[in-house]
C-alpha cells in the first residue's frame, strides 16, 4: 500500500522515532550510571538466576571464612595449650627421673622435687582448662566452664566434638577430647603426678618413684600425638581458608561478568546513540518545516 | 436553453468553487484536530434540460455543475484495523504493566532483594553454630529472621496491592466503556436524523469513530455499520450499542484478592456482566480482557491469573521455608535441654502474610543436637545447610533448598514478564503502524489543501469570467442590437 504522507503522519513518525531514540539513550544512560546490565529479572532471566546463585554462594563463602577464622582461633588455643603441656610433662619426667634416684637424696631434697611436681600439676590443670572466647577447648560442647574439675573429672557430656563448617560439604573438628589426652579422674595424668608426689614424700622403702616413669612417658606421648593431630587440623583449616579466599575472588569475577556492564562498551554505545539522537533532531527540524505556503505568493 | 442559461451555468460554477473553498477552509482549520477526517466536496455535471415539445433545439450544453455533497475520506477497513490492533495492544500493555510492577517489587537481583535477606538468614544460623557469643548470635539470628518474614510479607502485600490496583482499573475501564457507549448511542440517533434529512454528519461520524475506537481498545468490541448510518457495537457477539439502544456493563466479583478457599468460590471470580441480564460478558480483548486475565485465580498448573500465581508462589515459598526450617528445628534441643518447638508459624492457606518467628529469645532456639552438650549447635549448622542445598530430612532424603524455590519463582516471573513485554512492544508497534496507515489516509495534508485552494480559486475566477462574458454578450444583444444607421 502506498502511504499518503501528510504533515500529521510526518510529525507522528518524527515524534515516534525521536521517542524511540530518546528511550535507547535513557536506557544506555541508566546502564552507564548504574553499570548494571540486568537491573530486573526480565532483562535476562537465565543470567538473573545465575546471579542469584552466585550471590548466595558469595554470602555462604563469607560465612565459611568467618567459621574458619573462628576454628583457627580454637586450634591455635589448643596448639598453645598442648605445647605448654608437653613442656610441663617433659619437666615432670625429668623430675621423676631425678626423684627415682631414691638412695642418694635427702628427704628435704625429695620434698623439694615433690613441691615442684605439685606446681607442675597445677600448671598442667590450668592448660587443660584453657578456654577460647569463653569456651573450654578440651571440654567439647559442655557449658561447665572448665574441662577438668578439682577431682580431675572431665566435664564433657558426650564425645561429640566441636565442628566448624568451612565448606558446603566439609567441616573441621576444632576441639580436642580432654579425657583422651589427659585421662579422666583417678586414671588422669593429674592423678599420676599426685601419685608421684606422694611417692616422693613417702618413707616406705617399697614405694618406688621409678615405677611411674613409664606412665609419665605414655602421658607425654599422648599429649605430643594430640598436638601433632591439632597441627594437622590447623593446616587443613588454613588451606580451606586459602581456598575460600580464592573462591571469593572467582565468585566476584563471576558476579561482575553476570551483572555488571562493560563501561567501555556502554560509553561507546552511549556516544553513538547521542550522535544518532542529535542527527535525528537536526533532520527532523529541517524536514518538517517547509510547506507549499512558503513558496506561494 | 434560454438566453440567460449561460449565466446560470456560470453561477453554478461559482457556487461549486465556493463550496470547494469552504471545505478546504474546514480541512485547514482542522489540520491538527485529533480524529478529524479530511473531506472533499463532491460535484457532478448537470445535464442539459430535457426536451419538451416538437421543436428541435439542436445540441445543447449541460446546465453547469451541482454540489452533491461533502464526502468524508475515511476508510472503514483501516479504521477496523486500528480497532483490532488497539484491542491487542491494550490487552498486552495491561498485562506487561502489571507483571513489570510485580517484578520491580522483587528488587532482584540485588542487595535489596529477598534472596539477599535469605542468605543473611542462613549465615546467621551458621554464625550461631560458631557459638562464641550465644546471646549476640541469637540476637542476630532473631533480627535476620524478623527481617526475612517482614520482607516476605511486604513482597506478598505488593502482589495483593497490584491485584487491587488492577481490580480498580477494571472498574474504571467499565465506567469508561459505559460512558462511551452512551455517547455512541446518542450520536447514532443524531447521525441517522441528519443523514435522513440530507445533511452532512461527517464531524459527528469522526467523533463516533473515536468513541468506538476507545471501546474497542478497552473491550475488543467489533463495530458493524448499518445502512441508515448508525453503527452497532458488539462485545462477544452481543450488542452493547444497537442504533440508539445502549446496554451497560458492570464488574462483579471480589474487590480484594481472595485467599485460600475463597479464591475458588464462583462468586469471587472477577467478571464483567450485563446489568440488564445476569450473564457474563465474553470480553474478547482489550485492556479489560487483560485486566480480567490477570485477576483470575491460581491453578494447579501455574497457568492461572498472573497476579494470583505470583501470590501463590510467595505462599509456597513461605510455607516451604517455614516447614523445612521447622522440621530441622523440631529435632533439636534448646540451650536449657528442652526439645525444640517450631521456629516459624504460619497459616497453611496464607503463609506469606502470616509467617512469623516463634522464639522471642535465646531460650526458644533449638540450636543443639540432643545429648551433645549445652554448647552444641549442630542443629543450627543443619538449618544453615538448607541454604547450601545440602540439608537432608529425617529419612536421609535431600530437602529442596528454599533458595532454589525462590530462584525458580524469580526466574519464572522474569521469563513471563519478558514475554509479555516483548508481546506488548510488538502489539504496540502494529497498533501504531495501523494508526499511521489510517492517519495517512484520513489526515489533512496542508500542501494538498493549498493545491486545492488554488484549483478552486482558479475555478471561481474562471466561472466569474464566464459570467462577465455572458453579461457582455447580453449587453451587446440588448443595448447594441437594432441600432443600425442611428
Amino acid at each position: 500500500m502506498i502511504a499518503r504522507v501528510t504533515s500529521q503522519t510526518q510529525m507522528r513518525s518524527a515524534q515516534a522515532n525521536l521517542q524511540a531514540s530518546a528511550q535507547r539513550l535513557a536506557q544506555l544512560q541508566e546502564q552507564s550510571s548504574s553499570l548494571k546490565t540486568i537491573s530486573r529479572a526480565s532483562d535476562d532471566p537465565a543470567r538473573a538466576a545465575n546471579a542469584l546463585a552466585v550471590r548466595a554462594e558469595q554470602r555462604a563463602t563469607a560465612q565459611y571464612t568467618r567459621n574458619a577464622d573462628n576454628g583457627n582461633g580454637w586450634l591455635t588455643a589448643l596448639d598453645t595449650a598442648l605445647g605448654a603441656s608437653t613442656t610441663i610433662l617433659t619437666r615432670a619426667r625429668d623430675l621423676t627421673v631425678q626423684g627415682a634416684n631414691a638412695g642418694t637424696m635427702t628427704p628435704a631434697a625429695r620434698e623439694a622435687i615433690a613441691v615442684q611436681i605439685d606446681g607442675l600439676k597445677k600448671d598442667l590443670l590450668t592448660q587443660a582448662n584453657t578456654s577460647y572466647l569463653g569456651r573450654t577447648v578440651f571440654a567439647g560442647n559442655s557449658d561447665a566452664g572448665k574441662a577438668f574439675t578439682t577431682d580431675y573429672l572431665h566435664t564433657a557430656v558426650s564425645a561429640t566434638g566441636v565442628e566448624r563448617r568451612v565448606g558446603a560439604d566439609s567441616t573441621v573438628r576444632v576441639d580436642a577430647d580432654g579425657a583422651a589426652i589427659f585421662g579422666n579422674g583417678t586414671t588422669s595424668v593429674f592423678a599420676l603426678l599426685d601419685t608421684i608426689s606422694v611417692a616422693l614424700r613417702s618413707t616406705d622403702p617399697t614405694v618406688k618413684v621409678s615405677d611411674h616413669l613409664a606412665a609419665v612417658d605414655t602421658a607425654l606421648n599422648t599429649v605430643i600425638a594430640a598436638n601433632s593431630d591439632v597441627g594437622a587440623r590447623q593446616a587443613r583449616i588454613e588451606s580451606a581458608t586459602a581456598a575460600l579466599v580464592a573462591q571469593k575472588g572467582t565468585l566476584e569475577a563471576q558476579r561482575v561478568q553476570l551483572e555488571d556492564a562493560d563501561l567501555a562498551t556502554v560509553i561507546l554505545d552511549l556516544k553513538l546513540q547521542e550522535i544518532a539522537y542529535q542527527s535525528a533532531l537536526a533532520v527532523t527540524a529541517r524536514v518538517i518545516q517547509p510547506t507549499l505556503m512558503d513558496f506561494l505568493s | 436553453m434560454s438566453t440567460f442559461g449561460g449565466l446560470n451555468t456560470a453561477y453554478s460554477g461559482l457556487v461549486a468553487a465556493r463550496a470547494g473553498l469552504d471545505v478546504v477552509g474546514q480541512n485547514i482549520a482542522n489540520v491538527n484536530t485529533e480524529g478529524y477526517t479530511r473531506q472533499r466536496v463532491t460535484t457532478s455535471a448537470t445535464n442539459a434540460a430535457a426536451r419538451a415539445g416538437l421543436v428541435a433545439w439542436g445540441a445543447t450544453p449541460g446546465a453547469g455543475v451541482s454540489v452533491d455533497g461533502i464526502a468524508r475520506l475515511g476508510s472503514a477497513t483501516l479504521d477496523a484495523k486500528v480497532r483490532a490492533t488497539a484491542s491487542v495492544a491494550g490487552y498486552t500493555a495491561v498485562r506487561a504493566n502489571a507483571l513489570g510492577s510485580i517484578e520491580t517489587s522483587l528488587k532482584e537481583p540485588g542487595a535489596s532483594g529477598l534472596s539477599h535477606q535469605l542468605q543473611e538468614f542462613w549465615a546467621a544460623w551458621s554464625e550461631l553454630d560458631n557459638g562464641t557469643s550465644a546471646s549476640a548470635a541469637t540476637g542476630l539470628l532473631l533480627g535476620e529472621a524478623g527481617q526475612l518474614t517482614a520482607q516476605i510479607s511486604a513482597g506478598y502485600r505488593a502482589v495483593t496491592d497490584e491485584w487491587a490496583a488492577v481490580r480498580g482499573s477494571a472498574d474504571a475501564l467499565v465506567t469508561e466503556v459505559n460512558g462511551a457507549a452512551a455517547q455512541v448511542g446518542e450520536l447514532n440517533g443524531i447521525i441517522r436524523q441528519t443523514l435522513a434529512s440530507g445533511g452532512s454528519a461527517n464531524e459527528l461520524i469522526d467523533k463516533r469513530d473515536a468513541l468506538t475506537a476507545t471501546i474497542a481498545a478497552i473491550t475488543g468490541a467489533s463495530v458493524r455499520a448499518q445502512a441508515n448510518g448508525t453503527v452497532d457495537v458488539l462485545i462477544g457477539g452481543n450488542a452493547l450499542v444497537s442504533g440508539t439502544d445502549v446496554q451497560t456493563l458492570a464488574v462483579a466479583g471480589a474487590t480484594t484478592m481472595p485467599t485460600g478457599p475463597d479464591a475458588a468460590k464462583p462468586d469471587n471470580a472477577v467478571r464483567v456482566v450485563w446489568t440488564h441480564r445476569p450473564e457474563t460478558v465474553g470480553v474478547d480483548g482489550g485492556e479489560l480482557a487483560g485486566a480480567l486475565s490477570l485477576l483470575g485465580p491460581a491453578d494447579a498448573d501455574g497457568t492461572g491469573g498472573a497476579i494470583a500465581e505470583a501470590a501463590a508462589s510467595y505462599n509456597d515459598f513461605a510455607a516451604r521455608l517455614g516447614n523445612s526450617v521447622n522440621n530441622i528445628h523440631l529435632g533439636g534441643v534448646t540451650s536449657t535441654g528442652g526439645p525444640g518447638g517450631k521456629f516459624f508459624t504460619f497459616d497453611a492457606g496464607n503463609a506469606a502474610a502470616t509467617l512469623s518467628v516463634v522464639p522471642k529469645d535465646a531460650t526458644g532456639i533449638a540450636a543443639g543436637a540432643a545429648g551433645a552438650g549445652a554448647n552444641n549447635a549442630a542443629n543450627a549448622d543443619k538449618i544453615a545447610q538448607l541454604g547450601a542445598g545440602r540439608a537432608v530430612d529425617a529419612a536421609g532424603n535431600p530437602v529442596t533448598s528454599p533458595n532454589a524455590v525462590w530462584s525458580a519463582f524469580v526466574t519464572k516471573l522474569g521469563v513471563d514478564t519478558g514475554i509479555e513485554l516483548a508481546q506488548a512492544s510488538s502489539a504496540n508497534l502494529s497498533a501504531s503502524s495501523a494508526v499511521t496507515l489510517a492517519l495517512s489516509n484520513s489526515s489533512v495534508d496542508i500542501d494538498e489543501e493549498n493545491v486545492n485552494l488554488l484549483t478552486f480559486q482558479h475555478a471561481y475566477q474562471g466561472a466569474a469570467r464566464v459570467m462577465t462574458a455572458v453579461d457582455e454578450m447580453l449587453d451587446t444583444l440588448i443595448n447594441r442590437t437594432g441600432l443600425v444607421g442611428r
